[in-house]
């Protein structure tokens, strides 16, 4: 059956739902058809109209949009059977052709200075780059490369909270550039701390990107959305859009319902937030601990003529500074690094027959600062434009393309993405320190997705499957 | 069931985890996880299709006891005797 918009796959809804899903997003989705493999009656609740997340997509002037992906990562091979893509499909009951993946043509680091370094798919061609722009490097970096392949970052480590990356890195390479060149990209893909990353996230994240790699739908997310969907629906699991839950009723460390904006309560047995770990708390009731700031972004989307655009290039990381900082800003963009994407840029992607291609280009945002010029309409908007064409210059120049005939489509900043997921202060990769097991204190309720740690979209629908494996598949 | 049954239910059920799940060379006193290389998740994947088929319910403090093919068979067949 062909599933043309979300809202249609409608089952009917189990009255007191064994697992009760917090979220449509990529966790939620997943968290809830691994649950309804065993147990139909499991429930998503979407507080939008469509499913997705921080992953959606969405509709202007007749083109869809995506609203975050830039790639996939994780792109393993299919006889890595281990691979966290492989084990996901296996846990979801789906095949790899279901999601219909495309590898990225190769991707780029670039510093000032002229400083380049290249990666595929093929972690081989990064190590002949380190060896060419770093050859003082290479034995640290090879090293260090089986350094990460052995190393579980899973593993328990009592009492250890956070292991800086940055510490460890530097400790190892003797070329301290080599160390921001590295972290770059891992940052921008994934990191939710400011200029580093815990140790078990760099080693997740190394392996997602450099040894297994990027990739893209060869649509574009809602053949990925609507792919996972048709599984859900298959194994009788019900979605709900347009519930936003304004509670979690609960009494002596038990999770009983949630409440929804008009007053409706739904019972269940198990719940499983997918919505951030003080989103949650919130519902509860419950205050929230002081923590460090949360990053946000913005985004623009721009379409160029495809003759002006590089072919050869999915993704170039890039940082103009002598410096790579990785924060918030003091103004409301951070201009100096960012990510350039270019979509149709995947091998055998099949995108539109135009003549025009999109660029998305992505920095750090400083969230108070949007939402101090939001207070004017006006100046919110001017200031979106501005960001549009400083941005736009920025990538012409990182590219060495020509920007004429350039296209502004659609920006997105924190307060876009705030308003459009709940995601607290806008911040895409959540808050800065992770509740790994999922254990919130209750005996029926636990957290998956952005908060629990894993990150990306195939790390992200790990979260959910490895929580409900965890915690309810054994209790129900 | 018999014992042969039940160790055909089982690999039944691997076959359906990993459709390239190879029992040619399976030693029945090893773990399965280590000679399949099955992960801790595709191993949840046994206890719940035990629980769909056969409404089995194992505690979780019995998952060690279906390591291997005979330890599932010495523990699964008083459980599964008028199966």
């Amino acid at each position: 059956m062909l599933i043309t918009c979300n809202p249609c796959c409608k089952t009917p809804e189990p009255l007191r739902p064994s697992l009760l899903v917090l979220g449509g997003g990529l966790s939620g989705i997943a968290a809830a058809i691994r649950c309804a493999r065993y147990f139909p009656d499991v429930l998503i609740l979407e507080q939008h109209v469509r499913s997705g997340g921080l992953n959606s997509y969405y509709y202007r002037r007749g083109r869809l949009f995506e609203t975050g992906l830039h790639a996939i990562t994780n792109f393993a091979p299919p006889d890595d059977k281990k691979a966290p893509l492989n084990l996901l499909l296996r846990q979801l009951g789906m095949t790899r052709g279901a999601l219909a993946l495309r590898a990225q043509a190769g991707s780029e680091i670039r510093f000032s200075g002229g400083k380049t370094l290249a990666f595929t798919n093929n972690f081989t061609y990064l190590t002949e780059n380190v060896a060419q722009v770093f050859p003082q490097s290479l034995a640290a970096f090879k090293q260090l490369a089986q350094w990460l392949r052995d190393f579980n970052p899973f593993a328990a480590t009592p009492g250890v909270h956070f292991r800086s990356a940055r510490a460890f890195l530097r400790q190892r390479l003797p070329d301290p550039l080599l160390t921001d060149m590295l972290l770059c990209p891992l940052s921008f893909y994934g990191s939710s701390v400011e200029n580093d990353m815990d140790l078990s996230q760099f080693a997740i994240m190394f392996r997602a990107i450099f040894f297994e790699g990027l990739c893209r739908p060869a649509g574009t997310i809602k053949d990925v959305l609507d792919a996972l969907l048709k599984r859900y629906q298959e194994l009788a699991g019900a979605i709900r859009y347009r519930a936003k839950v304004t509670a979690i009723i609960h009494e002596g460390g038990q999770a009983r319902a949630v409440r929804l904006e008009d007053g409706e309560e739904i019972d269940c047995r198990f719940l499983l937030s997918t919505i951030g770990h003080s989103e949650t708390l919130a519902l509860l009731g419950k205050e929230t601990a002081e923590e460090r700031p949360r990053l946000g972004f913005v985004e623009n989307i721009v379409s160029l003529p495809k003759s002006s655009l590089p072919g050869d290039k999915s993704i170039v990381f890039f940082n103009t500074s002598a410096k790579f900082r990785y924060a918030v800003p003091d103004e409301s963009v951070d201009f100096t690094s960012g990510v350039l994407c270019l979509p149709a840029n995947f091998l055998d992607c099949h995108g539109e027959e135009t003549a025009t291609a999109c660029l998305r280009t992505t920095h750090l945002a400083n969230y108070e600062k949007w939402r101090q010029i939001a207070t004017d309409r006006d100046r919110y908007q001017a200031e979106k434009q501005a960001v549009f064409v400083k941005s736009l210059a920025i990538a012409r120049d990182v590219l060495g393309i020509s920007c004429a005939n350039a296209v502004y489509e659609d920006s997105f900043t924190p307060l876009t993405v705030a308003y459009f997921t709940g995601k607290r202060h806008g911040a895409i990769y959540g808050a800065p320190d992770k509740i790994k097991d999922g254990d919130l204190g209750f005996t029926n309720l636990f957290l998956a997705g952005t908060d629990q740690g894993f990150l990306g979209i195939i790390g992200s629908m790990l979260s959910g499957v490895s929580m409900v494996n965890r915690h309810i598949l054994p209790k129900l | 069931m018999t014992t042969s049954d039940i160790k055909q239910v089982i690999l039944d059920i691997i076959a359906d985890i990993d459709d390239e799940a190879d029992f040619s060379d399976l030693n029945a006193d090893k773990p399965l996880r280590d000679q399949l290389d099955l992960d801790s998740m595709d191993f949840l994947d046994i206890v719940m299709e035990l629980r769909k088929r056969y409404k089995l319910q194992i505690p979780e403090a019995d998952y060690p006891r279906l390591a291997t093919l005979n330890s599932c068979v010495d523990y699964l067949q008083p459980l599964l005797q008028n199966a």
